[in-house]
């Protein structure tokens, strides 16, 4: 069942994760993995990148509502980004764009970040 | 002898023997009065006697007792043959008138003479058999093909050489005497590599035998020399029977050389002995081992007798078996109490044997350098020859623990060491290499033993949850509505299949008032025992709070408001929320993160997408904020559907999903239906579009017909 990989990049101290594959209560566990070892870093600026993201599921979206909280605590925030429109409706319909930022493109999030951090 | 088995014919059998000796004596006295030897009356006593020990030999045959062990057996030989051989010795030094030795003959010199010779002949004569018993009882102990064979042929050659006797006269002997002699020696040999039975003695039986074989050994080659016609004794025994006294002979040579060869090979056996022991002792727990697989089912009787059994297998002086328990917190929950963690193992000794709690505790407690440790680490056996000589055990030593020698065997399966097996000997270097591939054996077998033991509770278990959660399905089942709303101005139909044992779908109706009906359809995030509690939480507040919070946006913050307590952060309940007012067919719709509701009026369908976030989903006020309401008018054969997404979300195996648009499509074409085929519509067109497989999802339909103008 390994469908679904992490892979993390850090652009001028923001870390970008890049999501790839099928988000699913299997596959959750790597996501909050993920997030639980940037926030033992004390690494609180994220994007999640949603290119390659095909499918999410209520337990994927929940990993997500799981880590706002601490993270915005600490004066960061995850923002999403590069959703395809299936994934987009799946956030959607649950009223994601009501609590995230959720940008057309990394760079959009990136420079949100940026203007902060200023 | 089977016919001699009743008390009387033994009582017969004994009374006529002692007849026929003392008639025995008698006739000898008559012949000594008479002075007339070697005629009829000779033959006649011969005759007596003979018979006399016959009967003698069938009555002792009758109360013979064969069950006794080698070992007693011999114990006995020696307490009879040694009283006889002092007796006899003793007796012979009192001084007696004696025999004339003329031309082969022997002459009593007087009445005591025949006195002794009667005694000699009867007490040595008695003796003889019994020995004889004795030493066929020992050889046919390990009987083989030619033993029985070998034995009467003995007798045979014995009995003929006793028989020959009667052609000459009392001291004569000629070629055939020294032909059956030379026979008779030629079988005693033949039985006396009847000696199998020795290699199956104790060290400490073995160690007796030597002694008893070498006094027997002794002591015959006494009766040896005594049995010489030169010694008073052979020669009263040839006078009162030359045919007794041969056979006396034969007995007596045959236990010498019968007890002499047990002697020396007893003496060779012996080096061997303790690993034939041993030997013998592992491959009875080897076979004890068998019985460990049955004993998988009480966990406590296995572990005890793992520790006995390495105690028998390597005679070891304390032994006990320590055991990994892995953590009982299931994996989920690990996870929830901050990512992921190793596998949190303690260690627990289960049996211990001849070592006290504190003596393990400490050994268990002395961590860092601890021995287990090693054994843990390199999942092989560790043999500690000197505890306190030995780097790595120098801390046991200060411990002040008793013993000298340790090995340490880890329990390994698949890779994994599921337990230590300890087990220490008093003495330094106590374990050799057999004992290490033993207890090793035995280690993997106890580990199976464990392994199985451990793999039945958990389908036990499994067992148990899988009822449990039969269970939690029904209790779910009866949390949806038992029964549909009867009401004359809306067709209403409704379906839910859980995907798994217990889902996360629900739906649920009320009647707000007369003219007010509440629907409700949700899906509570995740699956299994967690989404059926939140399900029922989730009645609980919609049949308590929807009476009070009548507006569909003031009853989704309410339960919001309710719910965000309780429930955990990364779950969520998505809900759609409709009051349908009967008079006049207005649809106030909110929604909580749900699927958009379907209205179809015309063949035209729209769907109905208030925002609002899933519940559970952000703080009270900001939910608050976030949730808007539609209304819709219904009018006549308007068709309304609720769902979950188990409906949009139903994929092909290529991931093609069944979507808003074919539901559309659906819907709007059986726009002239009953609720229940809108329904039945639905349900085949999603099962279609799956290729008939079964659902991953749960899946919740609701269909509303408004019936009236």
């Amino acid at each position: 069942m390994s469908n679904f990989k992490i892979d993390t990049r850090e652009t001028s101290n923001i870390h970008v994760l890049d999501l790839k594959g099928y988000l699913d209560a299997h596959t959750a566990p790597e996501l909050e993995k993920a997030f639980q070892s940037l926030l033992d870093k004390q690494k609180y600026d994220i994007i999640v990148n949603c290119k390659d993201l095909t499918y999410i599921s209520s337990a994927g979206l929940g990993v997500f509502m799981a880590y706002i909280e601490d993270v915005r605590k600490n004066n960061g925030d995850i923002k999403l980004s590069n959703m395809s429109a299936k994934v987009y409706n799946i956030f959607d319909l649950l009223g994601f764009p009501l609590l995230y930022d959720i940008s057309k493109e990394e760079a959009e999030a990136i420079t949100k970040f940026s203007s902060k951090q200023k | 002898m089977a016919k001699f088995k009743t008390k009387l014919t033994k009582t017969i059998v004994i009374t006529a023997s002692a007849v026929l000796m003392v008639a025995a004596f008698i006739l000898d006295v008559v012949e000594k009065s008479l002075s007339s030897y070697g005629g009829w009356l000779t033959m006649l006593r011969e005759i007596v006697v003979l018979t006399a020990f016959l009967l003698f030999y069938f009555f002792i045959e009758s109360i013979w007792k064969r069950e006794q062990s080698s070992a007693k057996k011999f114990g006995f030989a020696l307490v009879i043959s040694l009283v006889v051989i002092v007796g006899a010795g003793f007796l012979s030094i009192i001084p007696s008138s004696g025999f004339d030795v003329k031309n082969y003959v022997l002459d009593p010199l007087g009445f005591d003479a025949i006195v002794w010779a009667n005694v000699f002949s009867v007490v040595i004569g008695t003796m003889s058999i019994i020995i004889l018993l004795l030493i066929r009882d020992i050889i046919f102990s390990k009987r083989k093909k030619g033993t029985r064979r070998n034995f009467l042929s003995f007798i045979a050659l014995a009995l003929a050489s006793a028989l020959f006797t009667f052609t000459l006269r009392p001291l004569e002997s000629n070629i055939v005497t020294s032909l059956l002699l030379g026979l008779t020696v030629a079988a005693i040999v033949a039985n006396s590599f009847r000696l199998s039975w020795i290699v199956y003695l104790t060290k400490r039986e073995k160690l007796f035998n030597i002694v008893y074989g070498f006094l027997l050994l002794c002591i015959f080659i006494g009766f040896d020399i005594l049995m010489t016609e030169s010694i008073i004794i052979g020669k009263s025994v040839a006078y009162h029977s030359p045919s007794l006294k041969s056979f006396i002979s034969s007995v007596t040579l045959f236990a010498t050389v019968y007890f002499g060869m047990t002697f020396v090979s007893t003496l060779f056996h012996l080096p061997t002995a303790e690993a034939f022991d041993r030997k013998s002792s592992e491959v009875s727990s080897l076979h004890n081992l068998s019985r460990l697989v049955t004993q998988v089912f009480d966990f406590e009787e296995l572990v005890d007798s793992v520790t006995t059994m390495t105690l028998e297998v390597c005679e070891a002086k304390s032994s006990w078996l320590e055991i990994m328990k892995v953590s009982q917190t299931p994996t989920n929950t690990r996870r929830l109490l901050g990512g992921v963690r190793s596998v949190e193992e303690e260690i627990e000794t289960v049996s211990r044997k001849n070592i006290s709690l504190d003596d393990t505790l400490a050994i268990m407690n002395a961590n860092g350098e601890s021995i287990r440790k090693l054994a843990l680490e390199s999942k092989k056996a560790i043999i500690v020859d000197e505890v306190k000589n030995d780097k790595r055990t120098q801390h046991l030593g200060n411990l002040g623990t008793k013993f000298e020698s340790i090995i340490i065997v880890p329990l390994v399966t698949h890779d994994k060491v599921i337990g230590v097996l300890y087990a220490t000997k008093d003495m330094s270097f106590g374990f050799d290499r057999d004992d290490v591939e033993v207890i090793t054996a035995f280690a993997d077998q106890a580990t199976i033993a464990i392994e199985n033991s451990r793999l039945i509770e958990k389908s036990l278990e499994r067992e148990r949850l899988m009822r449990e959660m039969i269970l939690a399905q029904d209790m779910q089942r009866k949390l949806l509505p038992q029964k549909l709303p009867a009401l004359a101005e809306v067709d209403l139909e409704a379906l839910s299949t859980p995907a798994f044992e217990v889902g996360g779908d629900y739906y649920d109706f009320t009647m707000l008032d007369e003219h007010h009906l509440a629907i409700l359809v949700g899906d509570v995030s995740g699956k299994g025992v967690s989404a059926a509690f939140y399900m029922a939480e989730m009645k609980g507040i919609f049949q308590s709070i929807s009476k009070i919070y009548r507006e569909p946006r003031q009853f989704l913050s309410q339960a919001h408001a309710a719910l965000s307590s309780t429930i955990d952060k990364r779950s969520f309940i998505s809900l759609l929320y409709t009051v349908l007012d009967l008079r006049t067919g207005l649809m106030t719709v909110a929604r909580a993160g749900h699927c958009p509701l379907l209205h179809v009026t015309q063949h035209k369908g729209v769907f109905i997408k208030p925002t609002g976030l899933g519940l559970g989903m952000g703080s009270s006020e900001f939910f608050e904020r976030t949730i808007a309401q539609e209304q819709i008018r219904l009018c006549a054969n308007d068709v309304v559907v609720m769902y979950t997404d188990g409906v949009t979300e139903a994929h092909t195996k290529s991931g093609d999903e069944f979507g808003y648009e074919r539901l559309l499509q659906v819907v709007e074409k059986s726009g002239n239906k009953s609720a229940v085929e809108v329904r039945d519509a639905i349900i085949m067109a999603v099962d279609s579009h799956m290729h008939h497989e079964s659902p991953e999802d749960d899946l919740t339909i609701v269909v509303l017909k408004w019936r009236k103008d």
